[in-house]
C-alpha cells in the first residue's frame, strides 16, 4: 500500500472513531441529568436514547468497513492553506457578534482572497472594503435590518 | 369566490399591481439565488415595506417574493452547489453534476420549468379545490402525521450516494442535532448542558448552510488553486426540447401532485416535499440509473414538488387560518394588521382578496419563466469571477443570511462549526442530505410519535389500528424503505 | 480608512464620556422582538417603532433575535450595558413564567420596566360542535370519563398551558385529563377544529380564528364582546388562578438612568396614545394596556409572583 493511501486511510478511521466516542459519550451524558419521572416513553430521553443508540450500531459497522476496505479520499493540496482558511473562517463568524460585520469581514477577505491564488493588491483592497461596505450600507442604513455593528461606532 | 375572480384579475392588472408582482419576484429570484440567503431573510426584507401597502398588494408582494426565492433557490443550488435553503438541497444532488458536465444552462432550464409547472398546477388547484383540500388537512391528525414523516424518513435511504450505512448515519447525525434544546412536550432542556444560547437548539438553516455552503468553500480551498477563471460554463438558461421530455413527463406529473399533497398538509413543508418526490422519482422513473450523476429527472422531481408546496400551502392558510409553514404564518399576520381575521370565514368574508391572491400567484408563476431567464442571463458574468472571489463572497453572504435569520450571533458559531465537521464527513464519503432530512423531520417524528403515544395511552400499535391513513401511509414506508435494498441485493448478487 | 476610522471612533468616545440624560438619544433605538419577523409580536413593535421615534425625537429600529420561546433575546439583552438604547418587547411568559422553569441567566430583578403595552385576558373555549355550553358541563363529563379528555397548549409553560391548568386544576379535575402540547397556537387550533382535542386557551383574537364558543374568560369581569361568557372566578376558580393575561411590555436592563427611564417611559405613552397607534391597534384586534414605569414595575413583581402559584399547579 503506497503511504499517501495508507494516511488516507487512518483518517477515515480517525473520522469513524471520533464520531463513535462522541455518539457513546452523549449516550453516556442522558443517564447523567435529571429528569421528572414520567412514563418511559414520555421521557425526554426516550426518543433521543433510540437515535443514538441507532447512531452507536451503524457507526461500528461503518468503522469495520472503514478499516477493511481503503476509501477513496481527495488528497489535499496544501495542508497550511485548508487549515488557514477554516481557521480565518472560524474566528471571522465568531468576531461578527462583538465586533461587527464589517470590520471582521474585511479583515476576512483580506486574509482569505490571497489564500485563494489572487495576487491583485488593489483588486483584494477593493473587494474587502466594498463588499462589506455596500451590505453594511444597504442593510444598516437603507433597508433598516441593522448588522451588528463594531464598538466605536453605530455607523457600521 | 370565482364570481370575484374579474373583480380581483383588475385589481392585478392595475399599474400597481403588475409593479409589485414584477418587482417582488425579480428580487424574490435575486435573493434566493445569493447563497446563504434564503426565502425566511427575502420576506424579512420586504416586511417593513408592507406595513404601508394596501391589503392585496401587501399580500402579493410576499407572495411573489417567496415563490421567487423558491425557485431562486435552485440557481445558487444548481450552479455552485450551495444551496440558500433545505429545500434545494434534493437539488442539488442531480442539478451540480449536471453543471459540471458543462450542461449548467440545460439543468437551469429543467429546474425552470420544472418551478413553472410545479407552481402553476398549485395554483390552479388552489383556486377550484381549496375546501374540499382543506378538509383533507384535517384528517391529519398527530397520528397520521407521525406515519407520513415515518415515510418521509426512508427517504434518507434514496438520497445516500455512495454508501447506505454513511447516510443512514448522517441521518441519525441530523434527527440528534434537533433534539438538542428543549422537550416538546415536557419542556425540560436536553442537551444543552447548561448553556443558555442551546436553549433553542441548532438552528436548521445555521446547519444547512454550514454543512452545504460552507463545507463547499473549504472542500475548494482543499483543492489545487485553479487558474480557470469560470467556476462552470453558463452563459444562461437553455430549456430542455419538447422531444427531451418524452418519458419524463408522467415524472413530472407525480412530482407535481407529491408537492401540492404534502403541500396542504400542516407542519410538512417544502423541504419534505422535495425529498420525498426525489425517492420516488429514484425509485419509479424510468431513468433512474442516473440519478445522483445529473439526471434531468432528479433535478424535475425535486424542483417541481418544492414549487408546487407554495401553492399546497396557501389552502389550510386561506380555507382554514392555519398557517402550512413559516412564511404563510407571516402572510397571515399581516392580513390580521390589515383588520382582516383569518379564519374559516376567510374566503365568504372577503372573496375579492382571497381571488386576487389566488390569481397573482397563478400570474406569479408565470413570471418566473421569463424573469429567471432574463435575469441568468444578467448574472451569468457573475459566474466568470475568480474562485477566490466567489468563495470569499460566499463566506461573507453566509455570515449575513444566517444572521437575520435569528437574529442571534451564536447561529453564525453554529454554521463555521458545521461547515468545519461538514468538511471531514464530506471528504469521507458521507452524504449530506440524509443529515438535512433528519433534521428537518426529526422534531416533528418526536413531536407527532410522542403526541400519538398519549392520545393512544402509549399504546404504539393503536397507531395503525385505529388510523387507516396511518396505517396506508406505514406499508407505504416499508415498501420505500425494502425496494431499493432487495433491488440493491439483486444487481450486486447479479454482479 | 484607518484615519477615518480613528476620527469617528474618537469622536464617538467624547460623546459617550459627555453625554447626559439631557441629549438623549444620540443614537438609533433599538426595540428588540424576542420572535421572528412577521409574528404578532414583531409586527406590534412595527407598528409601534414609527411613533415612538416620533416621540423621543430620533430613530428607533426594530430587529428580531427568536429562540427559546422568547429566552434567547431575554438572556442576551440581560447582559447589556443598561443606557436604554435597547429594549425588548416582553410577554408574560418570557419575563415571569420561563425564568421561572428554565435556568436562564436573568430573574425577577434584571430589568427597569419601562412601560405596559397591550394586555388581553384570556378564554377557554371548544368547538362550536362541541357539547358543552358551560363549565358545569364540563366538570361532569370529565368526572364520568376520566383520562378520555384531551386538551390542548401551543407548548409547554405557554401561557396557553397556564391557562388550561388555571382552568382544570381550578377545577379540581386536571388529574383526570390529558394535556396535548403543539408547537405553536396554529397547530392546536387545527386539531380542536379536528376534534383531536376538546379543550384551548388563547386570546379573543386568536379565538374567532375558528369556528369557536368561549366557555369562560379569565379577566377581573366579563368582556364587552361577549357578555354572556362567565368570567373564571363566576364558575367558581379561586384566585390566583382566576385571572390570566397575555400581557406584554417594554423591558430595558436593570439600572438604567432615573431621567432616561422618564424619557423613555414619556415617550411610550405619548406613542401609544397616538392616533397612528391607536388605529393599528383597532385594525390588528391589539388591547391596549399602558401601564408606566413605576405602576408597570410593581404589577410585573406582583405577577412574577402570582405565577408561581401557575407553575406549581402546572408541574413544571
Amino acid at each position: 500500500m503506497p503511504p499517501t493511501i495508507t494516511k488516507l486511510k487512518q483518517e477515515s478511521v480517525i473520522v469513524q472513531l471520533l464520531l463513535l466516542i462522541t455518539a457513546i459519550a452523549l449516550y453516556l451524558s442522558t443517564f447523567k441529568q435529571g429528569f421528572t419521572d414520567a412514563e418511559a416513553a414520555q421521557s425526554p430521553m426516550f426518543f433521543p436514547r433510540i437515535i443514538l443508540m441507532l447512531w452507536i450500531v451503524l457507526n461500528i459497522i461503518g468503522l469495520i468497513q472503514s478499516v477493511r476496505h481503503s476509501n477513496v479520499t481527495n488528497p489535499i493540496a496544501s495542508w497550511w492553506r485548508i487549515l488557514l482558511v477554516i481557521a480565518v473562517t472560524c474566528v471571522y463568524v465568531n468576531l461578527i457578534g462583538s465586533e461587527g460585520f464589517f470590520l471582521p469581514s474585511m479583515v476576512f477577505a483580506l486574509i482569505c482572497l490571497p489564500l485563494f491564488g489572487i495576487r491583485n493588491g488593489v483588486l483584494i483592497v477593493l473587494f474587502a472594503v466594498a463588499v462589506p461596505g455596500v451590505l453594511v450600507l444597504l442593510f444598516n442604513h437603507m433597508l433598516g435590518m441593522p448588522l451588528p455593528t463594531s464598538r466605536f461606532t453605530h455607523y457600521f | 369566490m370565482l364570481s370575484a375572480l374579474p373583480e380581483a384579475i383588475s385589481i392585478l392588472l392595475s399599474l400597481e399591481g403588475i409593479l409589485v408582482l414584477m418587482l417582488g419576484t425579480s428580487l424574490g429570484i435575486v435573493l434566493g439565488a445569493m447563497p446563504g440567503i434564503g426565502s425566511t431573510v427575502a420576506v424579512a426584507i420586504v416586511l417593513p415595506f408592507t406595513l404601508t401597502m394596501s391589503q392585496a398588494p401587501a399580500v402579493m408582494l410576499l407572495l411573489a417574493v417567496y415563490a421567487g426565492s423558491v425557485y431562486g433557490g435552485s440557481i445558487a443550488a444548481i450552479l455552485i452547489n450551495t444551496p440558500g435553503t433545505p429545500q434545494s438541497a434534493a437539488t442539488c444532488l442531480d442539478g451540480y453534476p449536471m453543471a459540471k458536465r458543462g450542461q449548467a444552462g440545460l439543468a437551469l432550464g429543467w429546474a425552470t420549468v420544472a418551478s413553472v409547472c410545479g407552481g402553476l398546477v398549485s395554483a390552479v388547484v388552489l383556486i377550484f379545490a381549496a375546501p374540499q383540500l382543506a378538509a383533507f388537512a384535517l384528517e391529519f391528525g398527530p397520528i397520521e402525521t407521525f406515519a407520513l414523516i415515518l415515510l418521509g424518513m426512508t427517504c434518507i435511504v434514496s438520497v445516500s450516494t455512495g454508501s447506505l450505512i454513511k447516510g443512514l448515519m448522517a441521518g441519525m447525525l441530523g434527527i440528534f442535532l434537533s433534539t438538542v434544546g428543549g422537550d416538546p412536550i415536557l419542556g425540560e432542556m436536553r442537551f444543552t448542558f447548561g448553556n443558555w444560547q442551546l436553549f433553542a437548539g441548532f438552528n436548521l438553516l445555521a446547519v444547512v448552510i454550514g454543512v452545504f455552503a460552507l463545507s463547499e468553500v473549504f472542500i475548494r480551498a482543499s483543492a489545487p488553486i485553479s487558474n480557470v477563471s469560470e467556476l462552470v460554463t453558463f452563459s444562461g438558461i437553455e430549456l430542455p426540447r419538447w422531444s427531451m421530455w418524452r418519458g419524463r413527463l408522467r415524472n413530472l406529473g407525480k412530482s407535481v401532485l407529491i408537492g401540492n399533497v404534502i403541500g396542504v398538509l400542516p407542519g410538512t413543508g417544502a423541504a419534505t416535499a422535495a425529498f420525498i418526490s426525489y425517492a420516488e422519482g429514484r425509485r419509479s422513473s424510468p431513468n433512474r440509473a442516473g440519478f445522483g450523476d445529473g439526471e434531468p429527472d432528479g433535478i424535475v422531481s425535486s424542483e417541481a414538488a418544492n414549487n408546487a408546496v407554495t401553492g399546497g400551502a396557501l389552502v389550510p392558510t386561506m380555507a382554514l387560518g392555519i398557517p402550512g409553514d413559516a412564511i404563510t404564518a407571516v402572510m397571515l399576520a399581516t392580513l390580521t394588521l390589515h383588520g382582516i381575521t383569518p379564519g374559516p370565514n376567510l374566503v365568504q368574508e372577503n372573496p375579492t382578496l382571497i381571488a386576487a391572491i389566488f390569481a397573482g400567484f397563478f400570474i406569479i408563476n408565470l413570471l418566473l419563466l421569463p424573469l429567471g431567464m432574463a435575469l441568468a442571463r444578467v448574472a451569468a458574468p457573475v459566474l466568470r469571477i475568480r474562485e477566490g472571489f466567489m468563495m470569499s463572497a460566499i463566506v461573507i453572504l453566509c455570515a449575513l443570511g444566517i444572521y437575520f435569520v435569528r437574529g442571534n450571533p451564536f447561529d453564525l458559531l453554529v454554521m463555521g462549526c458545521a461547515g468545519f465537521i461538514g468538511f471531514l464527513l464530506r471528504r469521507q464519503g458521507f452524504p449530506m442530505a440524509p443529515l438535512v432530512i433528519g433534521m428537518v423531520l426529526g422534531p416533528t417524528l418526536e413531536l407527532t410519535l410522542r403526541q400519538g403515544l398519549i392520545l393512544t395511552d402509549g399504546n404504539f400499535l393503536a397507531f395503525f389500528t385505529d388510523s387507516p391513513i396511518a396505517f396506508v401511509l406505514a406499508i407505504a414506508a416499508l415498501l420505500a424503505l425494502m425496494i431499493p435494498i432487495v433491488r440493491n441485493f439483486r444487481t450486486s448478487k447479479k454482479d | 480608512m484607518f484615519k477615518k476610522i480613528a476620527t469617528v471612533s474618537l469622536g464617538c468616545l467624547l460623546a459617550v464620556s459627555s453625554a447626559g440624560a439631557q441629549d438623549f438619544p444620540e443614537r438609533p433605538l433599538n426595540l428588540i422582538a424576542p420572535f421572528n419577523a412577521g409574528g404578532g409580536t414583531d409586527l406590534l413593535l412595527r407598528g409601534l417603532a414609527p411613533h415612538f421615534a416620533e416621540a423621543i425625537g430620533g430613530d428607533v429600529f426594530v430587529s428580531n433575535m427568536a429562540g427559546g420561546s422568547g429566552t434567547v433575546a431575554a438572556s442576551a439583552l440581560q447582559g447589556q450595558r443598561p443606557d436604554g438604547y435597547q429594549m425588548a418587547y416582553m410577554s408574560v411568559t418570557v419575563s415571569t413564567i420561563q425564568p421561572q422553569i428554565k435556568n436562564v441567566p436573568y430573574g425577577i430583578d434584571s430589568w427597569t420596566p419601562i412601560c405596559s403595552v397591550a394586555a388581553s385576558p384570556t378564554m377557554l373555549f371548544v368547538n362550536n360542535d362541541s357539547p358543552f355550553q358551560n363549565m358545569d358541563d364540563v366538570v361532569s363529563a370529565v368526572k364520568e370519563k376520566p383520562g378520555e379528555y384531551v386538551f390542548g397548549s401551543s407548548g409547554p409553560g405557554a401561557i396557553t398551558h397556564l391557562t388550561m391548568v388555571s382552568a382544570f386544576a381550578g377545577l379540581g379535575i386536571i388529574d383526570d385529563m390529558k394535556h396535548l402540547p403543539f408547537q405553536g397556537s396554529g397547530p392546536a387550533i387545527k386539531e380542536l377544529t379536528a376534534g383531536n382535542i376538546q379543550f384551548f386557551g388563547d386570546t379573543e383574537l386568536l379565538m374567532k380564528r375558528g369556528d369557536f364558543r368561549p366557555l369562560m374568560v379569565f379577566n377581573k369581569e366579563r368582556v364587552e364582546s361577549f357578555p354572556d361568557v362567565p368570567t373564571a372566578a363566576e364558575v367558581g376558580i379561586e384566585p390566583p388562578l382566576n385571572e390570566l393575561y397575555l400581557w406584554g411590555g417594554l423591558f430595558a436592563p436593570a439600572g438604567v438612568d432615573a431621567d432616561v427611564t422618564a424619557k423613555l417611559e414619556a415617550a411610550c405613552e405619548a406613542a401609544i396614545a397616538s392616533d397612528g397607534f391607536q388605529e393599528f391597534a383597532a385594525n390588528s384586534g391589539t388591547v391596549l394596556n399602558y401601564r408606566g414605569a413605576a405602576e408597570f414595575d410593581a404589577f410585573y413583581r406582583e405577577q412574577y409572583e402570582a405565577n408561581a402559584a401557575l407553575i406549581e399547579a402546572a408541574g413544571l
